[in-house]
């Protein structure tokens, strides 16, 4: 039987707030009129945080050329980072006619001899999946000659978006990875992070604080994740989605399947992060953990608000105009409002029925959600006299325009914003920004325009 | 000079410095003004080019896709695609010019884009570039030749002051601002084809990256071929200047393989002041090459005391061998991302086209690297020098202006490799002693 997942079935997603509304969901991309990246990325983004299994890519020059060492993906794993590599098969014109499969059989083995991964996980593109290559028995044969999991995923370009990628990325890691091993040891706090991926460290931002309640990380999908621990992923007490949609479906088979409940959340801003830490306590239901979980986050809000104090000053009165996609358009905006700052508008045009009706919770009645950003925002920063967007490079014009403080928050990120501690940084951000004169000194006329 | 090795054919690329050719069109179209670059393709490759060059280049980059999904990927010959794609630009912009290039997918299946093209009732320039064949110069340069087979008019007038430059792909836009100044100080009008220096120099404006923002105009297009004078530079370029010279009989050509250090810039003076009958050339270019010779003799100690890998494009290569070699510096090894006839003539002892998995064998054999940001990485944990050139340069700001051409570049780029190697040998030293 082919592995190639239902994609129908992936688009249906039962889970999904829209599916149940009987909107046509993740909706093909108009040409000429899109922006978002595709199948393939979506996959990319959701397994490539596995720094002990090599990432090989079935295919021609752009799709892993462009876009190898483009996350950073913070990992502990001792050995060789993976993630920082790039593996391409490279294909030619000469194996566009007469099949790539030899050459991928060939670059597996390679890559086994040479590196020594704990998994290879192989990517169909486009090019790859249209002449046909049989990227499942390549697999099957070198999983079995190596004795090592060789997944294929199959999540070529064209199949859609990045969402249904990650979604596809899911589906190669339930049908070839979990259940495939028992754990050592198991404990009734065991959980899987699902849809972190680690970025700049964000999970690191509050996994210490799992740990000293002593919730056990059984497994990640897949920020600083290892290949033995998804394996035994089955064997969890509690799935918890982290602020990403995408892989709902997964969770609901492993529900389905193994009987392990899910939840999703997200540790963006001090509200989400105590909530969050309070709901996986909750839902593991151990009184004494729910008492403890609640101490804890008294402690550190308690600290937090102390180190923020120098903060909250120099943001009383401040507003800001948020223009960004998916969840973004909510959870900058919490992280915003915990630091004391009005958020007045903030832009819903790319995010899901999902993410709009959180912003508008949190923005609240006199709080815009913006359709068309770019129109709206100019005036909206005079009407409402914002000190600050925060958008993507494209609006920084309209900041210089108008001499307020910009930072562009669709910039590949450096730091962390996660959780109690990337709050400060945020706020150290925040404070630079507005006390920076560029923007009105760059906003000043030439001396021959006046 | 050195000798050029194959390497034996390796199954795969690891740490792949090839890029693609809808990548080096997409840039050339963005050096064409008020244009939309528009890739026939899935959308994934439009959107990795735009964040790539976005973050090269810290700027909004213009560029569309026409979306091919997997049920017009059978069912569509891309005439559904990109003529639905070209009305959604048009509902919202009017562009000059389109820019429509195909990448791998459309050409597995065999879309005609030459033929969807003739159906289409606006400007535009179609180029096939699939992305399993050649790279990035060979992406660049299809794209150029074909906005002057398909746009140029042909002519057989002359006119005397106007000038061509064929700048090659890995030409940061402030240089390409350079070679047309040089060549505008010996009195010619300059065109540069395509044109990065006005439209990815980082200039602040309006409406950024609706369309591209500067480059060549379509009317200057037009009217190139009555041009006395076609300066080509690198050999990707060669059969660009051979397809303006079909469009006018008269127009003449001098070739650079390259404008990196003395000798190639010696060179073209000659021929300039051959040309424009002048006896001395300005003021500012006499200067420049005293200053030149001056910093090759203050470099010539650190550099000739490095041994240097330096990866990148060829006819980026053979400026920076070129370059360093006249200084003294030893390139032990030369990396290229695809094959050319340049590689043979680099000033390298020995050159591969290969990836950063053999740049990382060979680690014993040099202390300095000029590269890519992924050699950055390399360098930073095989504790080796690094100077940062060439696609992609994600950390560092400024790239857009950063010259390396001609006697003033040549210059400053002498003295970061020489302070690079220097500071890289002095942390070395004291690190034994400590």
């Amino acid at each position: 039987m082919s592995s190639k997942p239902n994609i129908r079935e992936l688009l249906t997603e039962s889970a999904c707030e829209h599916n149940k509304q009987k909107k046509p969901s993740c909706n093909a991309p108009k040409p000429g009129a899109t922006t978002g990246g595709c199948a393939f990325e979506g996959a990319q983004i959701s397994l490539f945080p596995y720094a002990d299994a090599v990432h090989l890519v079935h295919g021609p020059a752009t799709c892993l050329g462009a876009s190898w060492e483009t996350r950073a993906t913070g990992t502990s794993w001792e050995g060789r980072d993976f993630t920082q590599m790039g593996f391409t098969t490279d294909v030619s014109t000469n194996d566009v006619i007469f099949s790539g499969e030899k050459k991928l059989s060939g670059a597996i083995k390679y890559i086994v001899e040479l590196y020594a991964p704990e998994a290879v996980f192989v990517y169909s593109t486009c090019v790859t999946a249209l002449i046909g290559d049989d990227i499942d028995q390549v697999c099957k044969e070198a999983s079995a000659s190596y004795g090592l999991p060789v997944v294929p995923v199959h999540a070529p370009g064209f199949a859609g978006s990045k969402n249904l990628g990650s979604r596809l990325g899911g589906e190669a890691v339930l049908r070839h990875l979990i259940g495939t091993k028992e754990p050592e040891t198991s404990t009734p706090y065991d959980i899987n992070l699902i849809g972190e991926y680690n970025v700049t460290g964000d999970m690191w931002q509050y996994s210490y604080l799992l740990d000293e309640l002593g919730i056990r990380v059984l497994s990640t999908l897949s920020g600083d994740g290892r290949i033995s621990a998804i394996r035994t992923a089955h064997r969890a007490r509690l799935n918890v989605i982290v602020c990403a949609k995408s892989l709902v479906s997964l969770t609901r088979k492993m529900q389905e399947r193994f009987g392990i409940p899910w939840l999703s959340l997200s540790f963006y801003g001090k509200r989400d992060t105590s909530d969050g830490l309070m709901a996986i306590a909750n839902a593991l239901g151990d009184a004494d953990l729910i008492e403890r979980t609640a101490d804890l986050i008294r402690r550190e809000e308690e600290r937090l608000e102390q180190e923020l104090i120098p903060y909250r000053e120099l943001f009383k009165g401040k507003k800001a105009i948020l223009n960004t996609g998916g969840n973004k358009s909510w959870s900058i905006a919490a992280a915003l409002q915990d630091l004391g700052i009005e958020v007045v508008a903030t832009s819903v045009r790319k995010a899901t029925e999902d993410d709009r009706a959180k912003a508008a919770e949190y923005l609240g009645k006199d709080g815009v959600l913006m359709l068309n950003p770019g129109q709206e925002q100019p005036g909206l920063i005079d009407e409402k006299g914002a000190h600050i967007l925060l958008a993507g490079g494209r609006s920084l014009y309209t900041a210089i325009k108008k001499r307020i403080a910009f930072i562009d928050v669709n910039q590949e990120k450096k730091k962390s914003y996660g959780a109690y501690r990337g709050l400060l940084t945020l706020a150290e951000d925040i404070r630079n920004a507005l006390e920076n004169p560029v923007f009105k000194t760059v906003g000043a006329e030439a001396p021959w325009e006046k | 000079m050195g000798e050029v090795i194959q390497m034996p054919s390796k199954p795969l690329q690891v740490n792949p410095v090839k890029l693609s050719q809808p990548m080096g069109a997409t840039l050339a179209f963005l050096g064409v003004d008020r244009c939309m670059p528009l890739m026939h393709g899935g959308q994934g490759c439009a959107s990795f080019t735009k964040v790539y060059f976005t973050r090269h280049f810290s700027e909004p980059i213009a560029l569309q896709t026409t979306a091919v999904t997997d049920v017009t990927a059978v069912l569509d010959g891309g005439d559904y695609s990109i003529v639905e794609a070209v009305k959604n630009i048009r509902s919202k912009i009017t562009p000059a010019l389109i820019g429509l290039y195909t990448t791998g997918m459309p050409e597995t299946k065999g879309d005609d884009i030459r033929g969807v093209a003739s159906k289409i009732d606006s400007p535009l320039v179609h180029v096939n570039t699939t992305d399993y064949e050649g790279g990035l110069e060979s992406g660049w340069a299809l794209t150029a030749k074909a906005l002057i087979e398909q746009l140029t008019c042909e002519t057989e007038t002359i006119d005397d002051e106007k000038v061509v430059i064929l700048p090659h792909v890995s030409l940061q836009p402030v240089e390409v601002e350079k070679i047309k100044d040089l060549v505008a100080s010996f009195g010619y009008k300059v065109f540069a084809i395509p044109d990065l220096s006005t439209s990815l120099d980082g200039h602040l404006g309006e409406k950024q990256a609706a369309l591209s923002s500067g480059g060549i105009g379509i009317e200057e297009i037009r009217d190139l071929a009555d041009a006395t004078l076609v300066i080509s530079i690198g050999e990707s370029m060669n059969p660009v200047a051979t397809a303006l010279m079909k469009k006018n009989p008269f127009i003449r050509r001098l070739h650079l393989p390259h404008l990196g250090g003395l000798i190639a810039s010696d060179w073209l003076v000659e021929k300039l002041l051959e040309e424009s009958e002048l006896k001395t050339p300005p003021a500012a270019v006499i200067r420049w090459r005293k200053r030149l010779q001056d910093a090759m003799l203050d470099s010539h100690f650190s550099l000739g005391q490095t041994r240097i890998l330096v990866v990148g494009e060829p006819d980026q290569l053979a400026g920076i061998c070129a370059s360093l070699y006249e200084a003294g510096g030893r390139v032990s090894l030369a990396i290229a991302t695809t094959k050319s006839p340049q590689l043979k003539n680099l000033k390298a002892d020995c050159v591969i086209v290969g990836d950063l998995e053999d740049a990382e064998k060979a680690a014993a054999d040099y202390d300095l690297i000029v590269g890519n940001f992924h050699c950055e990485t390399m360098a930073r944990r095989l504790g080796k020098a690094i100077v940062v050139r060439g696609f992609p340069n994600w950390e560092q700001v400024g790239n857009q202006l950063k010259n390396d051409v001609f006697y003033e570049g040549g210059a400053y780029f002498l003295f970061e490799c020489a302070n690079a190697a220097t500071e890289h040998r002095e942390l070395h030293a004291h690190g034994s002693f400590s």
